[in-house]
């Protein structure tokens, strides 16, 4: 599931969460420009994809924005 | 800060050659009334009705009910800052209002174009429907009110309350000079430093997100209607209207935010069972989890660092504005303050919880019954006499009303008709009771 409002998402047991950017724009943020706003889309339909490759065995953030090469798998506490 | 509220009930509203105030008989120049309410250029068609409590009459669209309320001593007006009024700070010295007396906002005018929220209340003054809500036993003097087409939506929407506030002010000026029969003086003076700390935590919608405007018409703080962060009024404030302006339910109107018992019975009570500290309005509809948490965690410092014990939470809306209201509860209960809440609930479809993130640190929560008309199984208001505003209505066709398969239909407003799809008795006025 992407969601903005991912701890919710998390709490009422969605396995594999991925943050989104606003409610109102979930995957992508139009100020950003339309260049900007696509990659940050790519992102985090990219990071969705890879969060439904990888096993999970309780519900589980994935931050698109999140540093470093590879998307570390958060746990929710 | 020390305001005195001196009422004049009212009995009857006729129209008469002037406007003014004798024993509970409010007499109301309408020609007047009109030609001050067409003064503004914005303003396409304005008419003036009386509707009286038990009469067999309906008005529709009600955008707003207001109290006319009117600053005789201290400075500022009541209804402060909303559609350009003087925002001087209000709450001090005296202010007159007229009791069992509204004025009532009618026009097809809807508070945004982007969807989601849309002027759905109609008002009956007798029969079931009418009788769940306080305002069929008022005596209201009805403003059917037009815009300039032509104008934009945030423009229609302020022209519109501009109009009613002006219809609030000319009717309210008739008891400024007069002696009140009742005095009510209201101040939170220095206490028995034993009793419990309590604040006020008002949660108010914010039209923001939803509209992509951060000046769209609502519910307002001091006029603003924005994403902000909590406020800190003196309940003064508020029974002067710094926070008025409806919402989409027929109880999110100015007239139910100035008479909330809530607040008046925690100011009432203030150095006898508690010490009353103030009320923070939260606006809600943030729109990513980091905001919510964020407002979450501001009130609950904002009510810490005023020394409060104790928090009573009331919210005006639904969806995700749930999460900051609840996130708030438990930011309040993580610094030891604790909490009661006053909410609606949504039906248990399918077995889900009837409130959307049941957090285990709102312990103590206060229900006013389910907030869909359908789950509370209302039945169609019954045909009326007579419609003070638009003779047709567009009704939603679905499961929630029972009329038209899915498809939305446009029905004669003096007909029988179904209830606005939410309930939702935001501050605990419901007459409503169960039989099991």
């Amino acid at each position: 599931m992407i969601s903005a409002i991912y701890n919710f998402a998390l709490t009422t047991g969605a396995n594999r969460v991925v943050r989104g950017a606003r409610i109102e724009h979930v995957c992508g943020d139009p100020s950003l420009g339309p260049e900007k706003d696509y990659a940050y889309g790519m992102r985090i339909v990219t990071t969705a994809l890879e969060a439904l490759a990888t096993p999970v065995m309780r519900p589980t953030l994935f931050d698109p924005l999140a540093p470093g090469p590879t998307l570390e798998a958060v746990h929710a506490s | 800060m020390r305001l005195e509220l001196g009422t004049f009930p009212v009995t009857e509203i006729v129209f008469g050659p002037r406007t003014r105030y004798e024993h509970g008989r409010l007499e109301v120049d309408r020609d007047a009334v009109r030609a001050a309410v067409r003064e503004d250029p914005r303003i396409a068609s304005a008419e003036l009705e009386i509707a009286r409590p038990g009469e067999s009459a309906r008005i529709w669209p009600v955008r707003d009910v207001i109290e006319p309320r009117v600053k005789v001593e201290g400075p500022g007006v009541c209804y402060p800052a909303i559609c350009g009024r003087d925002i001087a700070t209000v709450g001090q010295g005296r202010t007159h209002r007229l009791a069992g007396a509204a004025v009532v906002e009618v026009s097809s005018v809807n508070w945004h174009d982007a969807g989601g929220d849309f002027v759905e209340t109609y008002l009956d003054m007798s029969g079931h429907y009418g009788e769940m809500y306080p305002y069929s036993k008022l005596h209201n003097l009805c403003l059917v009110v037009e815009p300039d087409p032509a104008l934009g939506e945030e423009s229609q929407n302020y022209a519109v309350h501009k109009a009613a506030l002006a219809v609030s002010d000319h009717v309210a000026a008739a008891v400024r000079g007069l002696a009140p029969r009742e005095r009510e003086l209201f101040e939170l003076g220095p206490v028995d430093p034993t009793l419990p700390r309590v604040v006020y935590v008002w949660c108010v919608h914010s039209p923001q997100a939803m509209s992509g405007s951060p000046t769209a018409f609502c519910t307002a703080t001091y006029g603003l209607t924005q994403l902000m962060p909590p406020w800190l009024l003196h309940p003064n404030e508020i029974l002067d209207g710094a926070l008025t302006g409806p919402y989409r339910t027929a109880f999110a109107m100015s007239w139910t935010v100035a008479n909330n018992p809530l607040l008046l019975d925690l100011y009432r009570r203030h150095g006898k069972d508690w010490s009353f500290l103030g009320v923070i309005v939260l606006r809600t509809e943030w729109t990513t989890q980091a905001e919510k948490q964020l407002m979450a965690n501001q009130t609950a410092k904002l009510a810490s660092l005023l020394g409060a014990q104790g928090a009573v939470v009331t919210w005006d809306a639904g969806g995700n504005e749930f999460i900051e209201v609840m996130r708030s509860i438990q930011a309040c209960e993580r610094l030891g303050i604790k909490t009661v809440f006053l909410t609606s609930e949504d039906d248990a479809t399918d077995g889900a919880p009837t409130m959307l993130e049941p957090l285990p640190e709102a312990d103590a929560i206060v229900s006013t019954g389910f907030f869909k008309n359908s789950t509370l199984g209302v039945p169609h208001a019954p045909a009326v006499e007579r419609v003070i505003g638009l003779p047709y209505k567009v009704v939603a066709g679905d499961r929630r009303t029972g009329i038209g398969r899915g498809r939305d239909q446009q029905v004669t407003t003096s007909g029988p008709l179904p209830a606005p799809w939410r309930y939702d008795d935001h501050y605990g006025f419901g007459s409503l009771s169960c039989i099991e």
